[in-house]
């Protein structure tokens, strides 16, 4: 028997997406019940509570939850949201609701007597409800109270070898695509990098001294799986600079109808018969390709990789040798001025560990920068549209680059230093006077 | 309940302290096939939709099959979905970055069985435990934030719009037939703590009124510097304020400068903004982060504003639904969303979703507003 | 500059701001110490660990404070 009617969440237990009312309910009836006998250390009837405050937000159309300052366990400045309900009295065992954030491992492999140890870790000490992931990335345990978080977090690093996750004004945890792990078209090994900042800054990532959160997310290509380019602050996208490599007895496989195109994406609609014309190459962007008899052929040069012919023939065209990858730096969502894109600031640069050159050349004289001189609260892309490109540029110490642009500036507008105009800005009045009546 | 120690002692907190020891290394969860193949992939291919082939230089094959899962999840689905994958996959398996589960079996007569396990799973309501899907031209799962199960500013739930958005969607999910994938993403307000920004159809909670103020309290529960600081547009300033006999410290909030973020509520609950008519959602479309044919591009406002209609948010499902039915009837091969809009032009867009363009949906914010106004002659009737 | 120094510099500084305010974003307590960022954090990650300063965290936000100052630890049932 239920502990709360929740007579609005009953509707969303209908219906083929997987129920996460039922889920939830699932766990509630478990845990009051108890078959294996666990001491919980946090109220039996907290998923009870959960659904039950949930209900009421359903009714009213507003949240139940306030927030808490706490940020983690001791010596450690993230890792842990303070949760609590506004209603304590009646939802006693949710009175008290905090987040832990667990690292996740590059690419989200998981073997399961992992998760079965996660798993027995919080049923025991936390609600048993999780996010399967958070939006940055890591493993979410949604729901404990405050005397339970250092026993978690003594537990994880202990018996575990885990750690907690990043929020607040960290490096937040990094994340990563599948990559090369079972991705043809990873231009690196994007776990490899992922996990390697990750030990690298682990001080950065615990210990707060930036001016606000910082993301680091690495796309193995231009498809962009993790969307790097949109929400992190450097974004890392594998490129390569020589040339597609193409396997034309392939090309006319494609032609000829035996693979499907795009992988067999467009499998569910009468597409008609593959047209390589009106499918690949009019679709290039730059017009780079083009039929040569039965040769597919393409201008490198003037390819912008931009992936559409690879993902249409994966049997047939393959990225390049000379592999690497470009840094985008400063995306974020629109508050405050607006959503910002992340703007090039890197166009190619080698991804081989110990990715000194990454560590030294980029981040870090970037975070110097933005430690320096951003406001408080102000996000790397901010202080980028604040100070300029070109300040950016200076930073990094690196030319100045058309790729780094869409176009130049259509202002004349240009705040030319006086060093850099000859003869510099004193001049002597009288010599000007001598030809210059007033 | 007794409490159990794990070690800890709360009196020495660094004594046998671990810290710094970072997330578990990737590798160590390889299953062998990708641990053997890793960096040697050829090429892949949707067998149908939900299930993958990727064929190795080695000529080895890893199938996967996708499934779909909310992302709140029990830690009894967890250890069922560990149950699957020790009896299918010798105890490997992983998500996806928006939310799905992938099992991988190093076979091909290992999948059906596989599949048919997945599909045969049910909730007692009688909703799929693990849809299989996902994958290539359809609707994959929604990525989104935590909303009314857990979050102080949210302006709406999160796994409830998404439980009804996807069960309107559900046959997109398991099917091929969009014209290119289709993104769908949701935030519970506007500090979009999952970004929703660049989605090819966003959904995203709005707060319409600003914070009310509780001045009997407000100075003794917060502090006042603190609260004026969090406003990112400086609509909050410091007043005395009449309370019954006396005078209070308090603030003072411009309300037309308020942009409804919620960050003076975190630092002050003194000064909740969450409303029944004021909160709702704001649907926004055309966005993409993909390279792949146009740049990445941002999503745009194309219903300022729909009711939070809970349990089942009817009209948020419709609107979307409509616009999808839309963009696959009329959108060419490969192309997104966004991309579609821009060839037909957005006033076509609106008429073809049957969509009411608002005074709300034109720019007024800051300096890009003007660069989104139409400079030229080049629009149609 | 030496720890006790630093250490000097943020109590003191902290402690006169206690009546308008009591949780400081880490950039304020570099100003305090009157180093680069990266310096000043050595000096406030030890003060941290000795309980001289403890965090606060907006969500998105740290910030840090005098252990057990501030309206917000009542409010949030943390005293």
């Amino acid at each position: 028997m239920a502990k709360h009617e929740t007579p609005m969440l009953d509707e969303l237990v209908s219906g083929p997406w997987p129920s996460f009312v039922d889920d939830l309910k699932q766990l509630a009836a478990h845990r009051a019940k108890n078959e294996d006998n666990i001491e919980y250390q946090i109220p039996v009837d907290v998923v009870e509570d959960l659904l039950g405050i949930l209900e009421l937000s359903f009714k009213h159309g507003r949240t139940h939850w306030k927030h808490g300052g706490i940020v983690g366990v001791f010596g450690y400045g993230g890792g842990v949201i303070g949760r609590y309900c506004d209603q304590p009295q009646n939802f006693s065992g949710v009175a008290h609701f905090h987040t832990m954030r667990v690292a996740q491992p590059g690419g989200k492999f998981y073997k399961t007597d992992y998760l079965k140890q996660l798993c027995d870790l919080w049923d025991l000490r936390g609600s048993g409800v999780t996010n399967m992931h958070g939006s940055t990335g890591d493993i979410i345990f949604l729901g404990t109270t405050t005397p339970q978080l250092e026993e978690i977090f003594y537990e994880l690093t202990h018996n575990i070898n885990q750690d907690l996750g990043g929020s607040g004004s960290n490096l937040r945890t990094p994340a990563d695509c599948i990559g090369q792990a079972r991705c043809e078209y990873a231009c690196y090994d994007t776990q490899d990098l992922c996990y390697d900042l990750t030990q690298e800054y682990q001080d950065e990532l615990h210990r707060p001294a930036f001016p606000y959160k910082f993301k680091f997310k690495f796309d193995g290509c231009p498809n962009g799986c993790v969307a790097s380019i949109a929400r992190s602050d450097l974004s890392f996208i594998g490129t390569w600079k020589d040339d597609i490599k193409i396997d034309q007895e392939a090309v006319a496989a494609y032609i000829g109808g035996e693979f499907p195109p795009n992988a067999g994406a467009h499998s569910g609609r009468d597409w008609g018969a593959f047209d390589i014309q009106k499918e690949v190459i009019d679709n290039c962007p730059t017009e780079c390709m083009w039929m040569d008899g039965k040769q597919l052929k393409i201008d490198d040069r003037e390819c912008n990789r931009c992936m559409h012919c690879i993902n249409v023939m994966p049997r047939a065209l393959r990225i390049g040798d000379e592999r690497g990858l470009s840094i985008l730096a400063g995306a974020k969502a629109p508050i405050l001025d607006g959503a910002q894109m992340g703007t090039l600031i890197v166009p190619f640069i080698e991804a081989v560990a110990p990715y000194t050159k990454i560590k030294e050349e980029v981040i870090e004289p970037i975070w110097d920068w933005w430690m320096e001189e951003g406001k408080n609260r102000e996000r790397l892309g901010e202080l980028m549209k604040r100070q300029g490109l070109q300040r950016v540029i200076e930073v990094l110490g690196v030319d100045p680059d058309p790729r780094m642009v869409q176009e130049p500036r259509s202002n004349p507008y240009v705040f030319w230093k006086e060093d850099e105009v000859e003869g510099g800005w004193e001049r002597d009045i009288n010599e000007f006077r001598k030809h210059h009546q007033r | 309940m007794a409490f159990i120690s794990s070690g800890y002692n709360p009196d020495k907190p660094m004594e046998n302290r671990i810290s710094d020891i970072g997330p578990r290394k990737y590798d160590e969860f390889y299953p062998p096939v990708i641990a053997k193949n890793k960096g040697k992939w050829l090429y892949h291919e949707y067998l149908k939709p939900g299930v993958i082939v990727h064929v190795a230089e080695s000529g080895d094959e890893v199938f996967t099959v996708r499934v779909g899962g909310a992302r709140l999840m029990s830690t009894l689905l967890i250890r069922e979905i560990c149950e699957i994958a020790d009896k299918h996959c010798d105890g490997y398996c992983r998500w996806t970055t928006r939310n799905n589960v992938e099992f991988m079996v190093d076979s091909k007569d290992k999948v059906d069985p596989l599949v048919k396990d997945l599909e045969g799973r049910k909730f007692p309501g009688g909703s799929f435990k693990f849809p299989v899907g996902g994958t290539g031209s359809g609707i994959t799962n929604i990525v989104h934030t935590q909303g009314w199960l857990h979050c102080h500013t949210p302006a709406t739930d999160a796994s409830g719009p998404v439980k009804a958005v996807m069960d309107e969607l559900f046959a997109d999910f398991q099917d091929h037939r969009m014209p290119a994938h289709l993104r769908v993403s949701l935030a519970c307000c506007l500090n979009m703590c999952g970004a929703v920004h660049c989605s090819d159809i966003a959904i995203l909670g709005y707060h319409r009124k600003p914070p009310m103020l509780d001045h009997e309290y407000l100075d003794k529960m917060c502090e006042i510097p603190l609260a004026i600081s969090a406003c990112p547009t400086a609509a909050i300033r410091p007043a005395k304020v009449e309370f019954g006999d006396k005078k209070v410290n308090s603030v003072a909030v411009k309300n037309e400068r308020c942009m409804f973020c919620g960050n003076c509520y975190t630092m002050c609950p003194s000064m909740p903004l969450a409303d029944t008519e004021g909160d709702g959602i704001v649907i926004m479309a055309g966005g993409k982060v993909s390279n792949r044919i146009s740049a990445p591009k941002f999503s745009k406002v194309v219903v300022a504003f729909i009711p939070n209609e809970a349990p089942r948010w009817p009209t948020t499902a419709k609107t979307i639904k409509s616009m999808v039915e839309a963009y696959a009837k009329d959108a060419r091969k490969y192309e997104r969303l966004g991309d579609w809009a821009e060839r037909i032009g957005w006033e076509r867009f609106f008429e073809k979703c049957e969509l009411d363009f608002t005074h709300h949906l034109i720019d007024d914010f800051r300096d890009p507003a003007y660069y989104t106004w139409r400079q030229s002659t080049q629009f149609k009737f | 500059m030496d720890y006790e120094e630093a250490k000097n510099l943020v109590v003191e500084g902290l402690t006169k701001k206690q009546k308008s305010k009591s949780k400081f974003y880490f950039n304020d307590l570099a100003k305090l110490i009157g180093e680069k960022p990266r310096a000043a954090k050595k000096y406030v990650n030890q003060m941290v660990t000795e309980g001289i300063l403890e965090y606060w965290s907006s969500g998105s936000t740290s910030m840090y404070g005098l252990p057990g100052t501030g309206k917000q630890a009542a409010a949030e049932h943390e005293d």
